[in-house]
């Protein structure tokens, strides 16, 4: 069978190994976009990795005044983890700590959801019986008395039990920048998107992993098949001229989503073509058996 | 299928009671039985089909054509549907609604609304006393839905209401927001005296300032409420555009009961 090729970089044959993930969706609003993001930026932070950092979140998208509940200028926030209770204690302590400490914000449900999350419904108690409750339109909104006037927050968000976690691209090629210059291409590309996030710094990880270690306790370690630092002493997954390799991780609220933004990450990849330095798109997996959700690359391409 | 229209032949002796005439009731009945109901109030019986004329089919919308102010007890306890009227509504407007949706052209009488659950009510005209109020035998005023009043309310509008939002696009009377529970009035032009009497919790928000304002509600300052955008943006979505902006004057009170409820005095 011929290989796979868009303008000379090689896509290999097989796949993405997801997962299945709880995640929600909140609006955070501010004063001024620079405000929103701020606010927003903060409480994704330190969430690259459900290993370490208790959940996976990212900025979806920024919203006009034309979309946000309050007129003003507003960002939509991704948030991801393995559970429903690990999802509402993250968010309780995000929108709590980075949220309505921040000037001027306001926080609003961003996801029908099957379920409910709360969100001002327990925020409220900070408001130490001043809080006063708002219901507009069917939905309830908690106004919690602060030192710059008041957090309007709405009592719930929805929650969705469909997302998928773990979509990823690798990209190998001839140089660092390379490498570098296509995956940023790519996160671009995909921030474009909706319903996904690239939960990593600036969308990208360069320390992919493998289950395990040979460290007790050590649950995972560095993905030496693709290291070029040892191509020579492991079971490598590179040919010789490889100088570096990156992943950019998806977070979906839909398979459907992650779909979509691999194909896009793709494309934005391989626009550089071979003559750029990236040589291959590939995709990390477990051998199928750990994660229900199967990318398979060409069918992504096609 | 049009619409299941009532029209008033001559103007009836007597106050009615139009309270069985309703989708939920009207639903299992054929236009003969619905001829029969009574709906007079006095000892000589009248019947809908001596003072109304029948027309149309469709029973979750009722109208009701040439109406006056002695008609009473329209969309009383409304479960679901849809009502015109064509003309003015007489006392208990929507009382004790819980869904659907009410519209009436002219003017209401006393108690529109009142201890209404939910749906939507919308009076063209003016609302006689304690629209949104408390009806007889129960403890409670307004509990939950939108009441929409086009020009002036009487007197106690809202007198203690624990959920929802009235509108009152004109003037309203004395004691407005009497013994609050909770829930949200908003009067674009003038108030009587006493506004906010024994307001517990709540909110009244005055396009205009009132000409006077009870000692016992505590001043503020004028703040930036995220809380009015929200309104605003809620208003206008849903076709009751109203300028409301982000600052207002914030006075709590009333400080004689709970005093958790506040005024906002758009700036």
């Amino acid at each position: 069978m011929p290989e796979l090729k868009i303008k000379g970089v090689t896509i290999v044959e097989t796949f993405a190994e997801a997962f299945p993930m709880v995640a929600t969706r909140v609006i955070i609003t501010a004063p001024t976009l620079e405000w929103a993001l701020i606010s927003a930026r903060t409480m994704t932070g330190f969430a690259t990795s459900v290993i370490a950092c208790g959940a996976e979140a990212g900025i979806e998208r920024i919203l006009t005044p034309r979309e946000t509940m309050d007129g003003r200028p507003g960002v939509a926030v991704l948030l991801f983890t393995m559970n429903a209770d690990k999802l509402q204690t993250q968010l309780r302590n995000r929108v709590g700590q980075c949220v309505l400490t921040s000037p001027g914000s306001a926080c609003f449900a961003g996801l029908e959801g099957e379920k409910k999350l709360k969100l001002g419904a327990s925020l409220r108690f900070f408001g130490d019986g001043w809080q006063v409750s708002k219901v507009i339109g069917g939905r309830r909104f908690w106004r919690i008395p602060v030192m710059d006037g008041e957090f309007l927050c709405e009592a719930t968000t929805g929650l969705t039990k469909k997302a998928v976690g773990g979509g990823n691209l690798l990209v190998l090629g001839k140089s660092h920048k390379s490498v570098l210059t296509a995956c940023t291409r790519a996160v671009k590309a995909i921030a474009e998107l909706p319903d996904v996030i690239t939960p990593f710094p600036g969308g990208i990880v360069r320390s992919g992993s493998k289950v395990g270690s040979k460290y007790k306790g050590q649950i995972a370690s560095t993905n030496d098949a693709y290291c070029p630092t040892l191509k020579a002493a492991v079971d490598t997954a590179l040919p010789l001229d490889i100088e570096a390799v990156m992943e950019i991780v998806i977070d979906g609220l839909s398979f459907e989503a992650i779909h979509k933004a691999m194909h896009a990450g793709i494309h934005a990849i391989a626009k550089g073509g071979a003559r750029e330095g990236v040589t291959h798109i590939s995709a990390g997996n477990y051998g199928g058996n750990l994660g229900p959700h199967h990318f398979h690359l060409k069918e992504i391409v096609g | 299928m049009s619409a299941l229209t009532f029209k008033l032949r001559s103007k009836p002796d007597q106050r009615l009671d139009l309270s069985p005439l309703v989708p939920a009731r009207l639903a299992k009945l054929k236009e003969k039985q619905i001829e029969a109901l009574v709906i007079g109030t006095t000892r000589a019986k009248l019947t809908v089909g001596d003072v109304f004329k029948i027309k149309g089919d469709e029973v979750a919308k009722l109208r009701f054509a040439g109406t006056d102010g002695r008609c009473d007890n329209i969309g009383r306890g409304l479960t679901e549907g849809e009502i015109v009227v064509d003309g003015h509504a007489g006392a208990y407007l929507g009382a004790a609604m819980k869904r659907g949706k009410i519209e009436v052209k002219g003017n209401a009488g006393a108690l529109a609304g009142a201890s209404m659950a939910g749906g939507i009510l919308t009076i063209g005209g003016n609302a006689g006393e304690n629209a949104a109020g408390v009806l007889v035998g129960e403890t409670q005023g307004m509990r939950g839905g939108v009441l929409t009043i086009g020009r002036n309310a009487g007197p106690l509008v809202g007198e203690r209401m624990r959920r929802g939002l009235v509108i009152v696009g004109g003037n309203a009377g004395d004691y407005a927001g009497g013994r609050m529970i909770a829930g949200t009035i908003l009067i674009k032009r003038g108030v009587g005296r006493h506004a906010g009497f024994g307001l517990r919790r709540g909110s009244l928000i005055f396009l205009r300032e009132p000409e006077d304002i009870l000692p016992t509600f505590g001043d503020c300052g004028v703040l930036e409420f995220d809380y009015l955008r929200l309104l605003e943006h809620w208003l206008r979505e849903t076709g009751r555009p109203v300028r409301l902006g982000g600052r207002a004057r914030r006075l709590m009170g009333d400080m004689s009961v709970l005093g958790k409820g506040e005024m906002l005095i758009l700036d």
